[in-house]
């Protein structure tokens, strides 16, 4: 067989992987880690995206000033009981890792993971304005209170539904194909469309659940514009949305789980939910830390459900940080402070990620 | 045969884009499809402006003119992002109350010097349209209309309460006389006295700020926040004591608030000029709802009238006059196109800017007109802030939560207060 000239440049297994990963790190390297970095820099000026645009120097290095401006206040003090709720379960979750570390129920890393972030839920929310004070920014920390509750609704809610679709509709028959089908359809969607759709559903006057309740004798609620509903009526919405992947993820883990189980325990008498429970939820513990995992790194970034059903209201009880974010950096044009906003976004996500990576791979070993 | 049509094609596209100059163009009003090239016959803000569009890309030699895809509700953030990223539309659409935000940084083209040559002329302007696009005293943009809250009258309703004289509707003078008119409303028909947009959009924030400038006050003042105040205190009074009774319904939005009045639920609905040719045709329908529409000025409640008032108008980014001349001078002819057309535009409801136009007999002409002539002498607004947008998001929000979550009016207007005089100080 005749040499190529070529053969001269083999390449070894480093290089060749240097290669072929280079297109890819490039595109990271320009599209994410540099706009990262990039955003971090902008936090620590004074940058108003209009007049840097038009004159580059219009903005002024203002060191950790915008978060303060953001996260701080004027003579803010720490209280064990400030807000009562939060410290007591953050306070309750330290004691809890504790002593599940001290029976032998919790791994060391685990114990400190989850200890870590209930002491967190304690110290954080002490801090309030003292005497005379105020928080420089009084909607911030409310719309991260928020945006927590709707991560906290719509984590579960699409975990669990999901979790149920999945373990109704896995089978061959036709209907049941269809039915996936049908749930699957919806995460296909936009979410302009999903708003729109939800917002008729939910509209007083001719909305499907406002004929509903009228049929039955009851007045409509006004769901978007209601205090106690507005959350609410996002949260349903988004689970509706995002039902789709999760059910197909979970239908994936279902489908590894080998029948011989099943037909085992149909011999002990564990059969329909008994058999869901003692078989199908314990093989699934794998797939639920990945679904939870990515709904909470997708749910912390809401925008366009608030954004489109209800501007954030009543009284900012939808307002969530990303459309914090957006209106700071687009309608009002402050940069800076919207990229620290960013930042903060990027930490507690980061944590999230970490605390559930910990938590996961302890499970595994 | 293949070879021959691409071939074709391919000499027309470059012979149209060798000879037609695009101008891009960006604008809110929403979607029309179809609008067609016929200034006067098309209905509702969308379809008339679109239509003027058209014209003007038809009508005029060398000129071809690309809407862009904007939406209403983000219009301003889409606009600003698109100056921040160097791609701004050659022409587009703005409120007065934008001017400062834009003007402030240079973003719009000084047109001043260049209106006469492109044949516009700003002297037939209305002074009030003048001093819209007027910034340091210099005209940056062409004015489209004055715009304005009014009252839009279900007189089948009025009529049924006896608030009916010599065919027009007998309106309050006091917060106290709507009260009463409100309860006549509700005893005689079973139905709501007044409905807007308390819930969404700040509709609802206009109309209390026209019964603050009632009372010869407003919400700021220079640098300094005037809200948590005796006379906004009046002004939010006289609204929820309608919710209080249950004579209004605070939880309807822009959408809900404008079908209930259509559905006859309500005898008047608070909205602006831009739907006056929308209510009369569907007053004109033969069916149930709405049948008798009558267009009245905002009541005076107080000491003095007032309503909130807005200008559209159309302005050129700086950057297409300091470095495309030939963009420049086409977009300056659509700016004519659209002066031109005032008439047309007058059709929706909104108050001409054009002298001519104002005086002419088919600007009288058009329906209802005569019912509203008092709206250009009350027609007000906050003072010039480049916060406008924020300071709006802060007072509905503050409202809202008065009467939508039933927190305290103290509590509302010291947030308030504390927001907007944050907004004045960065």
């Amino acid at each position: 067989m005749p040499q190529h000239q070529g053969a001269r440049l083999v390449l070894s297994q480093g290089q060749a992987a240097a290669i072929l990963l280079l297109p890819f790190l490039t595109i990271y390297a320009v599209f994410l880690v540099y706009p990262f970095f990039k955003g971090v820099w902008i936090s620590l000026h004074d940058w108003n995206l209009m007049a840097v645009a038009f004159n580059p120097d219009a903005k002024a290095y203002v060191g950790l000033s915008n978060y303060e401006r953001v996260m701080w206040g004027s003579n803010i003090t720490w209280g064990a009981w400030a807000s009562p709720a939060f410290q007591f379960i953050g306070l309750a979750g330290a004691v809890a890792s504790a002593w599940l570390y001290r029976t032998g129920r919790a791994g060391k890393v685990t114990a400190l993971a989850m200890g870590g972030a209930a002491l967190l839920l304690f110290v954080l929310p002490g801090f309030h304005p003292g005497e005379g004070g105020r928080w420089y920014d009084r909607r911030f920390w409310p719309t991260v209170g928020n945006t927590i509750l709707f991560v906290g609704l719509a984590v579960p809610g699409v975990t669990i539904t999901a979790m149920l679709l999945a373990a109704a509709l896995d089978g061959e028959t036709r209907a049941k194909a269809v039915l996936r089908t049908l749930f699957f359809l919806s995460q296909v969607l936009s979410v302009t469309v999903v708003t729109l759709i939800w917002q008729i559903m939910f509209s007083p006057r001719q909305g499907l659940i406002a004929n509903l309740t009228q049929l039955f004798g009851g007045s409509p609620i006004v769901w978007l514009t209601a205090e106690g509903f507005a959350m609410a009526s996002i949260v349903i919405a988004t689970i509706w949305w995002s039902l789709g992947i999760a059910m197909i993820l979970f239908l994936a883990g279902i489908q590894d789980i080998s029948k011989d189980l099943y037909e085992a325990g149909a011999l002990d008498n564990a059969t329909g939910a008994k058999a869901f429970w003692y078989i199908t939820l314990p093989n699934l513990k794998r797939t639920i830390t990945l679904v939870v995992v990515l709904q909470i790194i997708l749910h912390f970034q809401v925008f366009g459900q608030s954004h489109l059903m209800t501007n954030g209201g009543p009284n900012d009880t939808t307002q969530v940080l990303v459309r914090y974010i957006y209106q700071t950096a687009f309608r009002d044009s402050e940069l800076g402070r919207a990229s620290a906003m960013a930042v903060f976004l990027f930490v507690i996500m980061g944590g999230f990620s970490i605390l559930q990576f910990v938590l996961g791979r302890e499970k595994d070993q | 045969m293949k070879h021959v049509i691409l071939g074709a094609t391919a000499l027309t596209l470059l012979a149209t884009s060798a000879v037609a100059q695009e101008v891009t163009l960006g604008r809110f009003f929403g979607d029309c499809e179809d609008a067609g090239t016929d200034t006067s016959a098309s209905v509702g803000e969308a379809c008339i402006i679109q239509s003027i569009i058209n014209a003007a890309d038809a009508e005029i030699d060398g000129l071809s003119i690309n809407t862009l895809p904007t939406d209403w509700g983000n219009y301003y953030d889409q606009i600003v992002a698109a100056y921040a990223g160097g791609t701004p539309p050659n022409v587009h659409v703005m409120h007065r109350h934008r001017v400062p935000e834009f003007a402030n940084i240079g973003a719009l083209a000084d047109l001043t010097d260049d209106l006469e040559g492109a044949g516009i002329d700003p002297s037939d302007w209305e002074p009030a349209a003048l001093e819209a696009v007027t910034y340091n005293e210099r005209i940056v943009g062409v004015p489209m209309d004055i715009h304005a809250n009014l009252w839009h009258v279900n007189m089948d309703l009025m009529e049924a309460a006896g608030l009916v004289e010599d065919g027009a509707p007998i309106l309050p003078s006091s917060p106290e006389e709507m009260l009463e008119h409100a309860r006549m409303v509700q005893e005689a028909t079973g139905q709501d006295y007044l409905a807007a947009d308390f819930a969404e959009f700040p509709i609802g924030v206009r109309v209390a700020l026209a019964l603050i400038w009632q009372q010869g006050a407003n919400i700021f003042e220079g640098d300094t926040a005037t809200i948590d105040t005796e006379e906004t205190r009046n002004a939010i009074s006289a609204i929820t004591q309608l919710f209080d009774a249950g004579l209004s319904n605070p939880q309807l939005n822009y959408a809900d608030s404008q079908q209930a009045f259509l559905n006859g639920e309500a005898a008047v609905l608070v909205n602006g000029t831009w739907v006056v040719d929308f209510y009369a045709a569907e007053a004109a329908r033969d069916d149930e709802g709405l049948n008798s529409y009558f267009v009245a000025d905002f009541p005076t409640l107080f000491d003095e009238g007032a309503t909130w008032a807005d200008s559209h108008m159309w302005a050129i980014p700086s950057p297409v006059k300091a470095n495309d001349p030939d963009t420049y001078a086409t977009a300056l002819q659509v700016l004519a196109f659209i002066n031109d057309h005032n008439l047309d535009w007058a059709r929706t409801g909104h108050m001409a800017v054009r002298t001519s136009v104002l005086e002419s007999a088919e600007y009288a002409a058009l329906p209802h007109r005569e019912e509203y002539t008092g709206t250009a002498d009350i027609a007000r607004d906050t003072p010039p802030s480049v916060r406008y947008g924020a300071i709006q998001d802060a007072l509905n929000r503050e409202l809202q939560a008065i009467w939508l979550t039933g927190k305290s009016v103290d509590a509302a207007l010291a947030d308030a207060q504390s927001d907007v005089q944050d907004l004045l100080d960065r």
